[in-house]
């Protein structure tokens, strides 16, 4: 565990660690500086007091030392943070670069929020943990010990009093560090429940209103807020508490160190500007001190964070053969055999499935919910494999499991059922997939999709931006760009999974019409479970319960008076005529 | 743009929000002393050192060490206990003044009418009820306490100072206004730095978002390498934007201090002189250094609150804007004298309701609509009539639902209930009758019988079952382990669909409504269910008046009344069989769902 965890953090170190070293020498060098000046002080005092006037030369020497600790100090924050953003950099690139070449199953068993919350709040968490704290720590160590060198070259004896407090005040810090931590967790919770009856009350608001229960509502969240805010007092009580004696400490520890720094003085042990000086040291060191036990009991949380990031760096990444073989792939597709589920616990999704695309022609999956069509075609482009002995899916004889993913999949097509949209423009999404398609390129394919005489009316037309934090397209509107993301890539295979379910009857028609204008020597797989959609197609095979039940054209389906007739009869069309179903 | 929002608020907003601040001024007047006793406190300790310099090291005595030392930890206690009182009661203002302001706003918030919610979404209201308050509480307690700590040291230590040598002091008070056009310099660079790393930030965030939930496109398009260029892109232009303010943060603390060793600097050029000369002791010189080395951080954080109550301005102003929001939906002062409010009820002036609803020349336009939507609409539904409205998703079937549920009120004409306008009661005593089964079931978190009583606040446990039983949901409420005490989750998230939504009715049911609103879910759920909820439907509008926002067929083909919408308009209503033989919009409709349904039955 604690070697798995160091691996990785060496692994995203790799081209930090230059700018920490020299961090944490500017760090030393304006430790050094800053503590010099006290000494300077203390000199010209005695000097002030010998009746050499050494003012000015004092006054300069000390902005000079104050200049030199001024310019290490922003040397050193400057090149930490360098160290840290670059380090914060390389993990959050090599951890989208990860989570991209995962597993595809991996997504369905892990939580978007979840993971991002990985990839953002715990990044943060190591990053401090490595740029801040483990560099405060050695920060401030060195500064106690040059300090203590300085004292100690004082007045030993002094230096024994100063340094006595250091282990009681950081201990207590430590100690008062790891009650707070507990204490904040609880209050954090009632934070959280108080956020959850705000966010029910919202969300649920035409429920509260209906049922009349804004009485109940109120005093639901009162009390919540009540208890919320008590947890915070006692938090906040606990933290005055822990700052006032903090306070005191450090306040006795001042007293002592001028009580008897007094009393060496009288006894000529040390000089008044020694006096000066040591007074300086020791006040110097008590915010450090202090601090210390902060940063060590948050220390103990960066673990946590590496292994949750260890978590996903850990998992599978899709894997290719050696063996890769580049076919052709305008060839047939045929499945043979094949059975699939999800998971061992899972249920059968296809079940022992045997048929052939023959190359340049039109398929058509006729399926009902569940019934494993868009399976077959995830399959098809290896988003999940078929387990060995399962069956197998071959192009032009090729077993798929052979040719590499990317190969494979820039030679299909295909568009889902949801299609999923970028945070970009219109027209940027339209050619995502094509580096080199220029804007006509992409009107062209607008315009198979359907999609022109929609864009026309966006005020900013294919500069339209769309996706999350875009502009929100209708299902319709989705499925066509879609579409037209797909007929860009020009691929030789081209799938549409259920993709044309949001358009209605005539936009379906025009765009099949279309597409086989302009695609002509694609295969083409369609899914679906409207009949007008499929029954062009020069090969339609019914899939029921992750089985083929029947396969033929429309005329020779039709005529066997089976499943796929019975559900042309539910639709309206008879053998001879074809009927559009709907207008709107 | 937070700084041009918030220009026009005079006193930094602070009396916009003054009646939530009064309640507390006895304690922050206590505090505020406290606090200035603290800062005496500070301004003194530099004194003893003077005097052991002066009396003890200069005169070779410890003649009165014993009454340096009590007078020593008599103010060291002094102030120890005036910063534990101090600070707590800062906490406590804090906190208190948060918690009313986030009651008022969350109290406010149920008042609002529906116009409100469907122009903000939950998560902005949300941000307004639970971080602007902690903002606004956190800033006016702590920030205004920095500055009465800061800017009262300041004056101590000038006025010691001056007592003590004007020459000198004189010459420090120059380095006040240079520090602090200094620090202002540099605060305003980076509150715009700060700004950006935040936004780029979120788009990092936004980056992740994308790479997972579009993954299987990213996948199927090829286009990886293409996201990961450019999340790169993004990654780097965050890395040089943070270095770059980190530059700026970190020259902005080293001026500080370099300003703060040239205070030094300029006390042992010019005090060293006279320390020389005899014009000065020694021990007056060590006070003006340790002022000297203490007073530049001081002027940061004066300035640095002052620029953290600009800011909040923005929070202010976010927090009045909802305080000040009105409900298009108000009860008349007559109504509410006999009814009482949304929280003060009087039932004892309530009369039943049998259930008639009609609609009386309604002309309604949504507040946040161009287009009428209802235009001279009559409409009678006497009591116990199912009414269906069906139409595509988004066509607005929920208008004639809002309007009877009063949750908007019509434009122009009148909306009857049992004869008489809705405007002439209570919106509390409309509710208290009707029930309401919402599409996505909503659920409280809690256990099923907290969720179950929200029907009916004094329901007994037989009340609860029988409901359940009603709605066969007693099993699903048995398997889950402790029975009416079992926790739904958050949202209900322990519970399937099904189970919700079975919930859901058996809350309606609990509540015995004369008025019964359904929204039936679109999703699908498994056929045993399905069967479940469709029976559990036919219990519940048995007698009552129901209008149904329909999804489901054969719901609609034996309802007593069937209202076609489409773009928000009614374009049919009849009987399911006058509607089929027009042939029109429903038959279509009708037709097309009954073949899907038809389609997915047979294929599953």
């Amino acid at each position: 565990m604690r070697n798995k965890r160091r691996d990785l953090i060496v692994y995203f170190l790799k081209g930090s660690v230059r700018f920490f070293a020299l961090s944490i020498g500017f760090a030393m060098l304006a430790s050094f500086f800053d503590l010099l000046s006290p000494r300077v002080v203390g000199w010209a005092v005695d000097s002030f007091l010998a009746g050499d006037d050494r003012a000015v030369r004092s006054a300069l020497t000390v902005a000079a030392v104050a200049g030199a600790g001024a310019i290490f100090r922003y040397l050193y924050r400057l090149f930490n943070s360098m160290g840290a953003e670059k380090l914060v950099e390389r993990m959050r690139n090599r951890l989208f670069e990860h989570i991209e070449r995962l597993k595809f199953s991996w997504y369905s068993e892990n939580q978007t929020g979840d993971i991002i919350q990985r990839c953002t709040s715990d990044v943060e968490t190591v990053k401090s943990f490595l740029s801040d704290q483990l560099t405060s720590v050695f920060r401030i160590v060195i500064m106690i010990l040059i300090a203590m060198g300085f004292m100690i070259s004082i007045n030993w004896k002094l230096a024994i009093v100063a340094a006595v407090f250091i282990p009681a005040i950081f201990l207590y810090s430590l100690f008062f560090h790891g009650r707070i931590g507990s204490t904040f967790q609880e209050a954090d919770e009632e934070e959280g429940t108080l956020s959850t009856i705000t966010q029910e009350n919202l969300t649920g608001v035409r429920v509260v209103r209906a049922f009349g229960r804004e009485r109940y509502e109120r005093r639901r969240f009162e009390h919540q807020n009540d208890i919320y805010t008590a947890a915070y007092l006692k938090l906040s009580i606990l933290i005055s508490a822990f700052w006032s004696m903090g306070d005191f400490f450090a306040g006795a520890q001042v007293m002592a160190v001028v009580a008897v720094g007094a009393y060496l003085a009288v006894k000529g042990q040390i000089t008044a500007g020694d006096y000066i000086a040591f007074i300086s040291y020791n006040s110097m060191l008590s915010w450090p001190v202090r601090s210390l036990g902060r940063v060590i009991s948050d220390m103990s949380k960066a673990g946590v964070s590496v292994d949750r990031i260890g978590y996903i760096m850990n998992s599978k990444e899709e894997e290719d053969p050696d063996r890769a073989i580049r076919p052709a792939m305008d060839r047939d597709i045929a499945f043979s055999h094949v059975s699939f589920r999800y998971g061992p616990d899972m249920p059968k999704i296809l079940d022992d499935v045997s048929f052939t695309i023959p190359a340049g022609k039109t398929v058509g999956i006729l399926g009902g919910t569940g019934s494993g069509k868009s399976t077959l075609m995830y399959l098809l482009d290896r988003l999940y494999d078929i387990g060995e002995g399962s069956g197998s899916i071959t192009i032009g004889g090729v077993d798929i499991r052979d040719i590499p993913r990317d190969y494979l999949r820039d030679h299909i097509g295909m568009v889902l059922q949801e299609p999923f949209l970028f945070s970009r423009s219109l027209s940027e999404n339209i050619g995502i997939a094509a580096d080199d398609a220029g804007q006509p390129a992409i009107e062209r394919a607008a315009g198979i999709a359907s999609l022109s005489e929609t864009v026309r009316h966006f005020r900013h037309g294919y500069d339209t931006m769309v996706g999350e934090r875009g502009m929100t397209l209708s299902g319709g509107q989705k499925q066509r760009t879609a579409i037209a993301q797909m007929v860009i890539r020009d691929t030789p295979i081209m799938i549409f999974d259920d993709s044309l379910s949001a358009v209605d009857a005539e936009t379906d028609a025009r765009i099949r019409v279309e597409l086989n204008r302009c695609m002509g020597n694609a295969t083409i797989v369609l899914i679906s479970h409207r009949i007008t959609t499929l029954m062009a197609a020069d090969e339609i095979v019914v899939l029921n319960h992750g089985r083929v039940t029947e396969t033929g054209t429309h005329e020779e389906l039709l005529k066997k008076q089976g499943l796929y007739a019975r559900i042309c009869g539910i639709q309206g069309i008879a053998a001879e005529t074809k009927k559009g179903g709907d207008s709107k | 743009m937070t700084n041009t929002e918030s220009k026009h608020l005079k006193w930094f907003g602070l009396p916009a929000i003054a009646q939530y601040l009064r309640p507390y001024r006895r304690q922050t007047t206590v505090m505020i002393l406290l606090g200035i006793l603290s800062s005496v406190c500070d301004t003194i300790y530099p004194l003893f050192n003077r005097y052991a310099l002066n009396h003890f090291i200069t005169l070779g005595t410890l003649d009165t060490l014993g009454m340096f030392l009590a007078t020593y930890i008599g103010i060291l206690l002094a102030q120890v206990a005036a910063n534990f009182i101090s600070s707590y009661l800062i906490g406590k203002v804090e906190l208190d003044v948060g918690r009313d302001l986030k009651n008022a706003s969350f109290n406010h918030l149920q008042t609002l009418s529906f116009s409100y919610f469907n122009t903000h979404n939950v998560g902005y209201i949300h941000a307004r009820v639970m971080s602007d308050t902690d903002r606004i509480a956190t800033t006016i307690s702590w920030r205004v306490m920095d500055i009465v700590w800061n800017v009262s040291y300041i004056v101590f230590v000038f006025a010691v100072m001056l007592a003590v040598n004007v020459y000198l002091a004189l010459w420090l008070l120059l380095l006040i206004p240079i520090a602090a056009v200094l620090v202002i310099f540099f605060q305003r660079h980076l509150v715009v730095l700060k700004r950006k790393v935040r936004e780029i930030n979120a788009t990092i965030s936004g980056d992740f978002n994308e790479g997972i939930t579009g993954a299987k496109t990213i996948r199927t398009l090829v286009v990886g390498d293409r996201i990961q260029k450019d999340f790169e892109t993004d990654t780097s232009h965050m890395r040089r934007t943070a270095v770059h303010s980190t530059h700026w943060s970190a020259l902005f603390t080293a001026s500080v201090t370099l300003m703060a060793s040239i205070a030094l600097s300029v006390v042992l050029w010019k005090g060293g002189k006279m320390t020389v000369q005899r014009l000065m002791e020694i021990g007056t010189l060590s006070v003006f250094m340790s002022y000297a080395l203490a007073m530049m951080e001081p002027v940061q954080y004066v300035i640095e609150a002052v620029s953290a109550l600009i800011d909040v301005q923005v929070n202010i102003e976010r927090f009045k804007g909802l305080m000040d929001s009105e409900s298009d939906v108000v009860d008349t002062k007559e109504v509410i004298e006999q009814y009482g409010d949304a929280f003060h009820p009087r039932k004892e002036n309530w009369e039943a309701l049998k259930g008639d609803v009609e609609f009386r020349d309604v002309s309604f336009r949504y507040p946040d609509g161009e287009e009428m939507v209802l235009e001279h609409f009559n409409l009678k539904i006497p009591h116990g009539t199912n009414v269906a409205i069906v139409g595509e998703t988004g066509a607005g079937k929920s208008t004639l639902v809002n309007l009877v549920c009063r949750f908007y009120e019509p434009t122009k004409g009148q909306v009857l209930i049992d004869g008489r306008d809705v405007r002439e009661r209570s919106q509390l005593w409309l509710h208290s009758r009707i029930g309401y089964v919402l599409q996505t079931p909503h659920l409280f978190s809690g256990s099923v019988r907290e969720n179950l009583r929200y029907g009916k606040p004094d329901a007994t446990d037989e009340e609860i079952m029988a409901a359940l039983k009603l709605v066969s949901a007693e099993e699903a409420v048995e398997r889950m382990g402790h029975g009416l005490d079992s926790d739904v989750g958050e949202g209900g998230d322990l519970l399937s669909t099904g189970e919700k939504q079975l919930l859901s009715f058996a809350r309606a049911i609990l509540a015995d409504p004369a008025i019964l609103i359904l929204d039936e879910a679109t999703s699908s759920i498994d056929t045993m269910t399905e069967k479940k909820i469709q029976d559990a439907i036919g219990v519940m509008i048995k007698g009552r008046t129901s209008f149904m926002i329909a999804h489901r067929l054969s719901t609609v083909v034996d309802a007593d009344l069937i209202i076609a919408v489409v773009d928000g308009r009614i374009v049919e209503m009849g009987k399911h069989e006058e509607l089929m033989a027009r042939r029109s919009y429903y038959y279509r409709l009708f037709t097309r769902q009954y073949e899907e349904a038809a389609t997915a039955g047979e294929l599953t």
